[in-house]
């Protein structure tokens, strides 16, 4: 099958008509980078698994069309829905433009446009590109000292009947001893198709803490990819737990960068998927120096026609002694067609190192079932209980304590339709 | 209560069952021993309706009606109880949860509301008491991390909460040190009602100083070879299966 391509011609016309507002010259150099490299495509290892043709088939239809924003941008009462659901400070980009009317002046955090400032610096990777070609704006954001409230950043999106293509950038850097919570979250509905395109970078100096989740929980029409590039300085510690509810077609790429001794980074994630979606999970940690610590795990329930995949990647470069590498995926599988493609992958170039990963796929345990079915509890009903108890563990470990309460009625909500789906 | 006649089982190609013939009334206790691999276990789990077991002939009438036809579930709710030998782990399913589930499904069977929270959380820490158990046991995974006698405990103060009309338990004294079967055998006994039968599914004599049973039952290759009193278990104990095997075959 021939690889959709991007229309360049159409991509230059709307970077032109962009707000010039110094991000001209990073949006130029990002585009001559994509004239270059092109989009990733299934020949691509990283991709192998993904073809993100349907976001280039959108990215195209909006780019024929005018690349228009979203008129009218995202209704008020959606953003507040979810801004009220959890107690945090929220930062929205709503169809892609910065909006701060609901951010409460906090003295610990300061807040800049890149349009104020500076353009980001661009990042190697082709997604991250298109996200500087086509950023209105985004927000840097300094963390001094222990905030009140979590911080939130929300990336919502309202489709209308015609394509919709949104960027979003933040970059995040909490500074030296600070101990931070913060939440990405994402959200989107409505009946046109829309395309999300999000960069946050995340850079946590000397001793500082950050208890961070992230909620992908976007129309099961819509399509996501989704980087979050970290940095750890020395002893900094990042705890994560990652969801994804909703989606068509998602892509995130997590990027943990450990370039200092003490570092350590605890992370996992949970993904639900069901008919028709399309769930990828990449994971990069780079061991750069130690003694330093990564631990993952990564949770898929899969139902219906659909895919997931889940790659995890550690490299221990030269010279990271003492590197302490876990990562771990567990699946179960509740249909004959649902796919999952479970990859851990080490590269180890340093000698004193510890590094173990493991991968499982299964059905529910049988015998468990039986025991469940022998206290009274009908077959539905014992699945749907087993099923829970394998994604309860970690809904648990979100370290984000606002935001546990939503995390969980959205993992249970989810997964009760799942299990409507006839299982095996 | 429960009348099984001529019953054979096969799991995968193994004939397990080979024609057994058993009647339990109310209010009676029986054990049934047996050899390893005699069949104890396979008719507790046809009883409790385990989709591995075959049934490839005879009948089981519970209470009137055929059992062989209800899920495992329906037999749940219709009070049967089995005591598994070995019970499952199930992290991250609260053991409340699932007492109060239980409990719930078979009130539902009866046309009854749920049980009230309170009433249930206090009922529940007097069977733990009863049995000498942590009643923090309440709000850990099901089975998850428990010893042996643990988890046998655990199966007891299932059986004490869902109050069924006929309890098999499989081989609930394995594994278990004095103390333990000892609160085991006081938990059965205290559920020993002219309503209710027990059936006690063992491999030694031992469980059967603390629960007294009404009729003792010796199966060999899937059949009941002989049945007698609780001095049949004492005669077994001295005797040794060998004695029953040659006995049956003579």
């Amino acid at each position: 099958m021939k690889q959709a391509a991007l229309s360049m011609k159409d991509l230059r016309q709307a970077v032109l008509r962009l707000p010039d507002n110094g991000l001209m010259a990073t949006r130029q150099a990002a585009l001559a980078n994509i004239d270059e490299h092109g989009l990733p495509s299934v020949r691509d290892e990283n991709f192998k698994y993904t073809d993100i043709g349907t976001a280039i088939d959108i990215s195209n239809r909006w780019l024929i069309d005018g690349a228009k924003e979203t008129s009218g941008g995202v209704q008020r009462d959606a953003i507040q829905a979810i801004c009220s659901s959890i107690d945090a400070n929220w930062l929205v980009v709503a169809n892609g433009l910065i909006d701060l009317t609901g951010f409460d002046a906090d003295s610990d955090i300061e807040i800049e446009r890149f349009s104020d400032t500076a353009a980001p610096a661009l990042v190697d990777r082709p997604l991250a590109d298109l996200n500087a070609a086509l950023l209105h704006d985004g927000l840097r954001v300094q963390i001094h000292g222990a905030t009140e409230k979590p911080l939130g950043i929300l990336v919502i999106d309202e489709a209308n009947a015609a394509a919709g293509v949104s960027q979003a950038n933040v970059e995040i850097e909490v500074s030296s001893g600070c101990d931070v919570e913060i939440i990405e979250y994402h959200h989107s509905f409505g009946d046109g198709d829309h395309y999300s395109n999000s960069v946050i970078g995340l850079q946590i100096d000397q001793a500082a803490h950050v208890s961070y989740v992230r909620v992908q929980d976007r129309s099961l029409a819509h399509v996501q990819t989704g980087r979050l590039s970290t940095i750890l300085g020395k002893d900094a510690k990042l705890n994560m737990s990652c969801y994804d509810i909703g989606g068509r077609l998602i892509r995130n790429d997590v990027d943990i960068d450990l370039g200092n001794p003490g570092a350590e980074a605890e992370f996992n994630g949970l993904y639900l998927a069901g008919d028709g979606q399309h769930i990828d999970n990449h994971t990069r940690v780079d061991h750069r120096a130690g003694p330093a610590r990564s631990t993952q795990e990564y949770r898929g329930i899969l139902n219906g026609r659909c895919r997931c995949v889940w790659n995890g990647k550690a490299i221990v470069h030269r010279g990271a002694d003492g590197t302490d590498a876990n990562q771990a995926n567990h699946n179960l599988l509740l249909s004959e067609h649902a796919e999952i493609d479970a990859k851990p992958e080490l590269e180890i170039y340093a000698d004193d190192v510890k590094c173990s990963h493991g991968t499982t796929v299964g059905q529910l345990d049988e015998t468990a079932l039986f025991y469940l079915r022998s206290r009274g509890m009908d077959k539905q009903q014992a699945i749907q209980i087993l099923t829970h108890a394998f994604a309860a563990d970690l809904v648990g470990r979100a370290p984000v304590t606002a935001a546990k309460a939503r995390v969980q009625s959205l993992v249970e909500r989810r997964l009760a339709d799942l299990i409507q789906v006839e299982a095996p | 209560m429960l009348e099984i006649k001529n019953l054979k089982s096969r799991i995968g190609d193994t004939e397990i069952l080979r024609g057994l013939s058993l009647t339990v009334n109310a209010g009676e206790v029986h054990a049934i021993m047996g050899p390893n691999g005699s069949g104890k276990s396979t008719l507790a789990q046809v009883i409790a309706g385990h989709q591995d077991y075959v049934v490839t002939g005879g009948e089981v009438t519970y209470k009137g009606s055929d059992l062989l036809e209800l899920e495992p579930e329906e037999r749940a709710r219709e009070g049967i109880f089995l005591g598994f030998q070995y019970p499952v782990e199930i992290p991250g399913v609260n053991n409340a949860y699932l007492l109060k589930a239980a409990v719930n499904a078979k009130r539902k069977h009866q046309g009854l509301g749920e049980v009230d929270a309170f009433e249930f959380l206090k009922l529940a820490r007097e069977k733990m008491s009863m049995l000498g158990m942590d009643p923090k046991f309440l709000n850990r995974g099901v089975n998850e991390g428990f010893s042996g006698g643990e988890k046998k405990r655990n199966e007891i103060l299932q059986m004490a909460m869902l109050e069924p009309s006929l309890a098999i338990l499989d081989e609930t004294d394995s594994g278990l040190d004095i103390d333990a079967l000892k609160a085991v055998a006081e938990g059965v006994n205290t559920l020993r009602d002219p309503e209710r039968a027990i059936v006690l599914v063992t491999h030694y004599q031992r469980l059967l100083d603390y629960i007294e049973p009404d009729f003792v039952h010796v199966l060999s290759e899937g059949r009941i070879v002989r049945s007698g009193d609780k001095s049949l278990a004492l005669e077994l104990e001295e005797k040794g299966y060998d004695w029953v095997r040659e006995a049956a075959s003579a």
